[in-house]
């Protein structure tokens, strides 16, 4: 049950965790879905090293916990000279390795793309940055959708990791709210009914978009 | 007149187009006729540069025709066995497309070309439709539009036929017909020996990348024994159906 009294108490502890959650998924999703796209097109369509470096990334990435990728950004770019503060180390760490997950699904999505689609397209003049812009990524971004919506849930929920590192996130807030009042199961139950209505809209969103774009692909 | 001299193509050891040579002159229909893998779907492959060639010349109207510019110039179109429409595009836009991106018109202009071809094949108020609410005639109909919105001097078609009912296949027939009158150089590969009697075209019967026979498709139909071998074929074409 939703303790709504703990709510009004702390309503601005909660609403300040979930903007912020907000922007680190939000900007993390766009870094996502860009570098995703970024990364299936090149193993796609170049071969040799620069594919064998992706194929390094997305091993390297989905083959360690985040929790330790988001340590490593924190920690090692100020070692390098970059200096983030802790929600951009957030960021960048939640959008590079959702990333390597984005890419492998794109990539899946555009070998489903029949060749015949790409032949018709170079019959007719296209270019190959114009087949991938108007013919192929629509195609595959329709194809993998649901995948997608899956993915960015996901990185909603992954957001809270980004309290290790400090980040005042909702999950972060929810901590030090839990510590003032020791209730534990009243405080985490708003949270977690907080991340259900975001992650719920975001499936609508994905769901209609899905119903959008497949339209197209059922007979009259 | 569109003129292939000795053309090649091998794929590792085995020779896919062994040594071919026909001409084919405006307003004329070519139909390369055999069953599966002699070679006459990669021959008009080979003339949209979907497949390099490895021997032979192409000449048009008298000058070298260079097969790797043929799309970006637009003087070989192609329409493919399935279609190939663009699923996620609606009619309008897969005419439009490459009117905007390729030939540099303007939206209005693109819009004008694809309505007019759309209303000369019946096909108007399918404008807004997607490919998947159209019937397999209407598909290939708004493939052949949306070659022919790009002005190529050839036109190849790879088994025009050969997913239409009987219906549809004379539709189709009486389409290529009307477009060889327009003065385009029509190449046809096809099995579907149903189609010949309702052209006025020049066959080529292919055996193992080599022109083995040669009719015309009205002498053919008045004395099919003169032509041994493509008769042979059109029988065989007929007790598989």
């Amino acid at each position: 049950m939703i303790n709504f009294t703990l709510f009004s108490t702390y309503s601005n502890e909660f609403i300040q965790g979930t903007l912020l959650t907000l922007k680190i998924a939000s900007i993390g999703c766009l870094i996502g879905i860009t570098g995703g796209i970024l990364l299936a097109l090149i193993q796609t369509n170049i071969k040799g090293p620069f594919s064998w470096l992706v194929a390094i990334y997305t091993t390297i990435i989905r083959g360690t916990p985040m929790l330790i990728q988001i340590m490593f950004v924190y920690f090692l770019l100020p070692e390098l000279g970059l200096k983030l503060s802790d929600v951009w180390s957030a960021i960048i760490a939640i959008g590079l390795n959702s990333s390597a997950y984005v890419s492998q699904i794109i990539r899946s999505g555009i070998n489903t793309v029949g060749t015949g689609q790409r032949e018709a397209a170079y019959v007719l003049g296209l270019t190959h940055f114009q087949t991938i812009r108007f013919i192929i990524l629509p195609q595959a971004i329709r194809a993998v959708l649901p995948a997608l919506g899956n993915e960015l849930i996901t990185l909603i929920k992954d957001t809270s990791l980004a309290s290790t590192i400090g980040v005042m996130e909702l999950s972060k807030r929810a901590y030090f709210v839990q510590t003032r009042t020791f209730d534990v199961l009243g405080v985490y139950g708003i949270v977690a009914a907080i991340y259900l209505v975001i992650t719920s809209v975001l499936s609508l969103l994905v769901y209609y978009l899905e119903q959008r774009m497949n339209r197209n692909v059922t007979r009259s | 007149m569109l003129r292939v001299h000795n053309l090649k193509k091998t794929f590792g050891a085995k020779n896919i187009i062994a040594d071919i040579s026909f001409t084919v002159d405006h307003g004329q229909i070519a139909v390369f006729l055999g069953s599966s893998g002699v070679g006459k779907s990669t021959l008009l492959r080979i003339l949209n540069n979907l497949e390099s060639l490895d021997g032979g010349a192409i000449t048009l109207d008298g000058k070298p025709l260079d097969i790797s510019r043929v799309n970006q110039d637009h003087t070989v179109g192609m329409v493919f066995q399935q279609s190939n429409l663009f699923d996620h595009l609606t009619i309008e836009e897969n005419i439009t497309l490459a009117l905007i991106h390729v030939m540099k018109k303007s939206e209005k202009e693109a819009k004008d070309i694809t309505h007019s071809l759309l209303a000369k094949y019946g096909l108007l108020d399918q404008a807004q439709k997607y490919p998947a609410q159209l019937s397999g005639g209407q598909r290939q109909r708004v493939a052949i539009i949306r070659t022919l919105a790009m002005k190529p001097k050839v036109i190849c078609f790879d088994e025009p036929t050969s997913a239409l009912d009987p219906l549809l296949t004379n539709y189709v027939a009486q389409n290529l017909q009307e477009l060889a009158n327009e003065g385009y150089i029509i190449l046809i590969a096809t099995h579907d020996t149903a189609i010949l009697d309702k052209l006025d075209a020049a066959i080529y019967l292919m055996q193992d990348g080599m022109i083995i026979e040669t009719a015309n498709s009205k002498e053919y139909a008045k004395n099919p024994r003169a032509y041994p071998l493509i008769h042979q074929f059109v029988l065989g074409e007929k007790n598989q159906n």
